[in-house]
């Protein structure tokens, strides 16, 4: 190494010029990462291919300005300079640079750092009267000249540059040593990559815009980060994330700030940003910094719901009662992201007089401003969706501005509005690469993948031992969990089995499936599409469990006794199943209610061999029938909450036509399915936990907070019933109780408004909480993972990796690779649920989409399904909240229209506009006009008629009105499918009630009360096991000791 | 200082060092002839100077003498020069007070002072130029110039700062890495095993045993 000194002049802390002389020491060996090294250097990481023309180095400036352009893919061969990353950490700050660093180690981008300063003979010093910018060049230029003669003269180096002086002095000094411009570098090498070209030309476009900039002053300037500094820590103003209302994203805008740091507690509910002056240029998400405005400028937030969004009236509106009000001061740290926006069409009302290359487009979101974009392509992106970035926003300008990036496509169409919901949530889902590809093991008919016969030695082989079976939705392709159940000799003991895929057998820690699986973490399901996080080779074939053909999994195997379900042993293990069926619910759902049913693995056989295994398979769902029932009901004595979405599914013809909604329709097997899935989630979450307990990924559900609970109890308190949220139990029975014998609806509806109430159950690393922190306040469980669905969820894989490891502790093989520490974990949990939180909100929006899609087609006016009936579930000031079961539609009614005229209902029923006035109530609003008043309660069933919204920039919405203040129709025999899951729950309860009860008046004949289970559970002609396995339920349950034991053992 | 980076992905920290490796160290001893022993010590832009006097008879108060050893006086002090601001330094501040006395433990654990009843050995040390630990480099450079004046030590006593970022130990900290934030810690050990080489070779022989004493650090981290 060789001591060298820089000399830098800095500013001290009192502003006074200081002379500081830093170290800075020279090696000889500096990796170089590529493959052609001839000097052995330590390549470790990535390292660049030797089969590329060229490598390119980018100057300062471009990797500063241009960085969106080096992020394409097809840019192969990129040496970004030490010089280059420091100048965007200075220039750019902390989020640009992050993002160089993740493209740095990314291995899918062919780009490597190179610590020139470092390098003995590509540092040069920066001489006296050189400014910055020509040291940097330089510094970029010796790097090339270095690398050049690094490789031997064996690859041409190109250096692009932005700056015209460079090109001319250093373009000619160094054969094989080429200094370009961007523009030539682009055309010359990559004139293929269209996207590149117009990002390039985007992006200069928006550069010299901002050279050309006005100088009248639109907002106040931001402070500086010390004034900012110092005014947090002495409490002056606030520091916060802001938060755009969406309801009234002109005006309405608030402040959560991080919690624990408010003293005062008139902070706690946040500050209010009233207007587009005082929120002065952020933009939600951003981390700003606030000023409270004095008590007297206080302003409370505008309750009634506004029609017609968009357009807001500046008028005194009903407000709630003032909170903290402020004004930004300052912005500590952007939030910017990909926007979608829609260019306007060309009305002339554009500012065209100035300059007709400059287009405020609006965004998709509400809540983000308009966006100056320049272009020269204005006339061809009429009406498109565009994906563009914001560059700055200037204290001059009333709008930020922008660049456009990529062109989805014309607003309205159905493949653009899909992309436009994939990128307004974040999610980039790009084809599997080539090179991910490769990783991948074959199974193509000329190549059949087998068993290696290592693993076979390794694994336990359950292929003849075990009946295993799969139960999923009908048409499933990634099948990643299977089921087992038997009785062991003996008789005493049962044996519950749960085999999940073995994903992490092919998905090796950081391999690029592995990466591109962690950047997805969860396979994306849109109404009419999905987006796999695994390759379809995996997802659909080697990993899925299908019927018939051998397969790795991860198995997890209860010895239950028999009679208590107390769990006499666990084993975890890695094993090889041959799944014998591949049912679908419905076909699961048959079999155990004794119908005639068509198993196609069986059609092939004779039918007395038929009739054998299908009397094994019923027998068999049967006993996991029994175990799921009992484990459901152990939970319900702890407190699980059974809880009500919305969930409906759009059915398309082969045109991706929607032909209906269909809601969701819960059956039994549903619910055994999910019991036997959350067992085996506890048992592992607690495997992993006791083996690791600071480094498990477990998935945790806080309590929820009891002030969100207020509409709930009100509501129910409406219709007289009284919902205790103290516990989850308490809450769950009282739901249970808070049943409308005319109307089950409500029961349904206010296990929405439960739900809504919840928080979200999130993942975490077992280091970072305190055990009573880990509680599952939904499934009532103290421990829990998600581990049954490695297909589909980064989660799952991860918790198969610690499994693994724990297994491998306990057989004292060592641990074969470091597991991730509490903090990667934690990262990882927190990407995670950012994505999981993503895909949800991309679901709902392409399921509205598809809603929207539906009524599209129809003329509101004319077409009898878009008259439904809609159940009241909330009063507002000037209108109602409904929820329309046929569609799984909610949204607002209004009852004052922009007119000022209200909903007025004649006699019978019907409704129309009148003038008048609007009262609401806690429990009814009622409107008063020429024809008299009529008032509409909480939980009234009315009609309404559905039509669409559009707005063309944003997406389209529905709109509902009133058509009639009675019931649609005559009321259907309407099904109501929730009720299957509870009722079957309280079967179990009170079956075991009953049991007890005959315990204590010494065991009474039981023989007659089989017919009746007979019936209830419908149980098939032919004699079987079942009777026989009833009757010993029925004596286990005598014994109430071991019950309880029960309780405690899995509690 | 939050915006600094100071260790990069690729394992170079802000002066161009990986982890473990320290500053370059140069040595000089002898450099006053009036003393009975003097060092000169750079440990990268830090620099010290360190003039040992004695064993001689008590000067001052007699009453602090032991019977039984020797009395070692420090005194720690920097040079108005020394920072990157010109700034007075009065003597007996509670920062240069507080090196004497870490100084004179160091030193009166090493120093076999049961061989000089009675007397008094004096240790001056100077920082010429600072620029992270301090206190190591001082301790380095007092050994030499206790070597240089031929006072017998159990073992050379051998110091250096670590510090700890992202779970990485730092060694030998340099101002930048000091002040950015890193929790450090300064050790000095007398070397558990000993060095044939004679005390006239002392030029080289502080960095063998300062690259035993970083990793020592690393163990004790």
């Amino acid at each position: 190494m060789i001591k060298t000194e820089k000399i830098l002049h800095l500013k001290s802390s009192r502003g006074r010029k200081v002379r500081v002389v830093r170290e800075h020491y020279l090696r000889e060996r500096v990796p170089c990462c590529s493959c052609l090294c001839q000097a052995a250097c330590d390549n470790d990481g990535k390292v660049l291919p030797g089969d590329l023309t060229h490598y390119v180095v980018p100057d300062v400036g471009v990797v500063v300005d241009y960085l969106e352009i080096l992020e394409f893919r097809e840019l192969q061969g990129v040496v970004f300079t030490q010089t280059a990353c420091q100048a965007v950490q200075h220039s750019k700050g902390r989020r640009q640079y992050n993002r160089l660093r993740n493209l740095l180690k990314d291995p899918r981008h062919d780009c490597v750092l190179f610590a020139n300063e470092f390098q003995e003979y590509s540092y040069c010093p920066r001489e006296k009267g050189e400014s910055q910018e020509q040291w940097q060049t330089r510094c970029v230029y010796s790097a090339a000249v270095w690398y050049h003669n690094h490789l031997a003269g064996m690859m041409d180096i190109v250096m692009i540059t932005e700056d015209r002086d460079a090109i001319a002095q250093y373009g000619s000094l160094n054969a094989g040593v080429y200094v370009i411009s961007v523009q030539d570098f682009l055309r010359d090498f990559w004139p293929q990559v269209q996207a590149a070209h117009e990002l390039y030309s985007s992006i200069s476009q928006a550069l010299q815009e901002k050279e050309s900039e006005a100088s009248q002053k639109e907002y106040s300037e931001h402070l500086p980060a010390e004034v900012l500094e110092a005014g947090i820590k002495s409490g002056r103003y606030i520091k916060g994330t802001l938060n755009i209302s969406k309801h009234r994203p002109q005006n309405e805008a608030s402040i959560m700030t991080d919690g624990l740091s408010n003293k005062s507690t008139d902070l706690s509910r946040g500050v209010l940003v009233d207007g587009g002056k005082n929120r002065n240029r952020a933009v939600h998400g951003d981390v700003v910094v606030v000023e409270l405005l004095p008590k007297s400028e206080w302003r409370g937030k505008v309750t009634a719901l506004t029609e017609g969004q968009g357009e807001e009236k500046g008028g005194e509106e009903n407000e709630s009662q003032p909170m903290p009000t402020g004004r930004v001061v300052g912005i500590l740290q952007r939030n910017w992201r990909d926007y979608v926006v829609t260019f306007p069409p060309r009305d002339g009302t554009q500012s065209q007089s100035r300059n007709s290359q400059r287009i405020l487009a609006v965004p998709w979101d509400r809540r983000i401003p308009k966006i100056r974009i320049s272009t020269q392509q204005a006339d061809a992106l009429q009406d498109h969706r565009v994906v563009v970035r914001i560059d700055s926003w200037e204290s001059t300008s009333l709008y930020p501005n922008g660049h456009s990036v990529r062109v989805l496509g014309p607003a309205g169409e159905l493949e653009t509005e899909v992309q436009t919901i994939l990128i307004e949530n974040g999610i980039h889902v790009a084809p599997f690469s080539d090179a991910q590809l490769r990783e991948m093991p074959v199974n193509s008919p000329e190549k059949p993948w087998t068993i290696d016969p290592a693993q076979a030695a390794e694994r336990r082989d359950l292929r003849e031992s075990h009946l295993v079976f799969s139960i999923d939705p009908r048409g499933c392709e990634d099948v990643d969990d299977t089921l087992s159940v038997r009785s062991l000799p003996g008789g005493k003991l049962l044996e519950l089995g749960v085999h999940i895929a073995d994903v992490t057998h092919f998905v090796t820690e950081g391999s690029l499936t592995d990466l591109e699986a962690r950047l997805r973490a969860t396979t994306y399901y849109l109404a009419d599409r999905r987006y796999d996080m695994l390759p379809a080779v995996l997802s659909a074939d080697l990993c899925s469990l299908l019927g018939g053909v051998d397969r790795y999994a991860m198995s997890v195997m209860w010895e239950l006794d028999a009679h208590t379900l107390a769990v006499n042993k666990v084993w975890y293990g890695r094993t090889i199943i041959r799944s014998s069926y591949q049912l679908h619910y419905e076909l699961a759902q048959a079999l155990l209610n004794g119908e005639e049913a068509e198993v196609p693995e069986l059609s092939e056989l004779g039918p007395e061999e038929k009739d054998a295994k299908l009397a094994e398979l019923t027998q068999a769902l049967e006993m996991l029938t029994h175990v799921a029932r009992q484990l459901r009901a152990q939970r319900d004595r702890g407190g699980a909450l059974e809880l009500e979405g919305v969930e409906v599914r759009a059915q398309l013809d082969e045109q991706r036509n929607i032909t209906a909604l269909v809601p969701r329709q819960p059956l039994e097997v549903h619910e055994t399915v999910a019991e036997c899935m959350i067992y085996a989630n506890h048992w592992v979450a607690r495997k992993i936990q006791e083996t690791f307990p600071h480094q498990a990924l477990l998935r945790r559900h806080p309590p929820p907070r009891q002030e969100f609970f207020s509409q709930l109890v009100d509501s129910a308190k409406a219709r007289g019933f009284a919902i205790d949220t103290r516990t989850n139990k308490a809450l769950a029975d009282s739901l249970d109780q808070a049943m409308d014998p005319q109307d089950p609806l409500v029961n349904r509806l206010l296990r929405m408004m439960a739900t809504a109430a919840m928080s979200q159950a999130l993942y975490f690393s077992t280091g970072l909480e305190s055990q009573d922190q880990f509680y599952h306040y939904g499934l009532a469980l103290d421990r829990y993972t998600h581990f049954t669905s490695p297909i589909r969820r980064y989660a799952d894989i991860v918790v198969h990796r610690l499994l693994t490891a724990a297994i491998d502790l306990e057989r004292e093989a060592g641990l074969g690779q470091t597991l991730a520490n509490n903090k990667e974990l934690e990262e990882m949990a927190q990407h995670i649920n950012n994505k999981n939180m993503a895909a949800q909100r991309a679901q709902k929006s392409s399921t509205a989409l598809f809603q929207c899609l539906y009524f599209k087609e129809r003329d509101p006016q004319t077409d009898p399904s878009c008259v439904a009936d809609a159940v009241i579930y909330s009063i507002r000031n000037n209108g109602i909240l409904v929820f329309v079961p046929e569609y799984g539609v909610k949204g607002p009614v209004y009852m004052k229209n922009r007119d000022g005229q209200v909903v007025a209902a004649g006699p019978d029923g019907s409704c129309e506009w009148q003038s008048g006035s609007v009262r609401q109530h806690s429990d009814h609003i009622s409107t008063t006009s020429s024809c008299g008043t009529s008032t509409f309660r909480l939980f009234d069933h009315i009609t309404v008629r559905i039509s669409v919204h559009s707005a063309p920039f944003h997406g389209d919405s529905l709109n509902l009105e009133v058509v009639s203040n009675k019931r649609h129709r005559s009321p259907e025999p309407q099904q109501t499918p929730s009720q299957g899951r509870s009722q079957l729950v309280q079967e179990v309860v009170r079956l075991a009630e009953e049991a007890s009860q005959q315990a204590q008046e010494k065991k009474a004949a039981q023989r007659p009360k089989l017919s009746k289970e007979e019936r209830e559970f419908r149980q098939s002609k032919t004699p079987n096991l079942y009777s026989l396995l009833e009757e010993v339920r029925e004596l286990a349950l005598m014994d109430l000791d071991t019950a309880a034991q029960v309780c405690a053992t899995t509690a | 200082m939050a915006g600094l980076e100071l260790l990069s992905d690729q394992g170079y920290r802000l002066d161009g060092r990986k982890a473990t490796e320290l500053r370059k160290v140069q040595a000089r001893m002898g450099v006053f002839a009036q003393a009975d022993g003097s060092a000169y010590l750079e440990q990268g832009n830090t620099k010290a100077l360190a003039v040992v006097y004695g064993p001689h008879e008590m000067r001052g108060s007699r009453s602090r003498a032991r019977h039984d050893r020797a009395v070692i006086n420090c005194q720690y002090s920097m040079a108005t020069f020394s920072t990157a601001e010109r700034k007075r330094r009065p003597h007996g501040d509670r920062k240069s007070t507080e090196m004497s006395l870490h100084l004179k433990q160091t030193f009166e654990a090493a120093v076999m002072t049961q061989l000089y009843p009675r007397s008094q050995i004096d240790i001056y040390v100077k920082i010429l130029q600072s620029d992270g630990g301090n206190y190591s480099v001082c301790v380095n450079a007092a050994t030499l110039a206790v070597i240089d004046a031929g006072i017998p030590m159990r073992d050379y006593v051998c110091a250096c700062t670590v510090g700890f970022v992202d779970e990485t130990p730092l060694a030998d900290l340099c101002y930048a890495e000091e002040s950015g934030g890193v929790s450090s810690l300064a050790l000095a050990l007398l070397a558990p095993w000993r060095t044939d080489r004679s005390a006239a070779d002392g030029r080289q022989a502080p960095s063998g045993p300062l690259r035993g004493s970083d990793r020592s650090c690393h163990d004790s981290l």
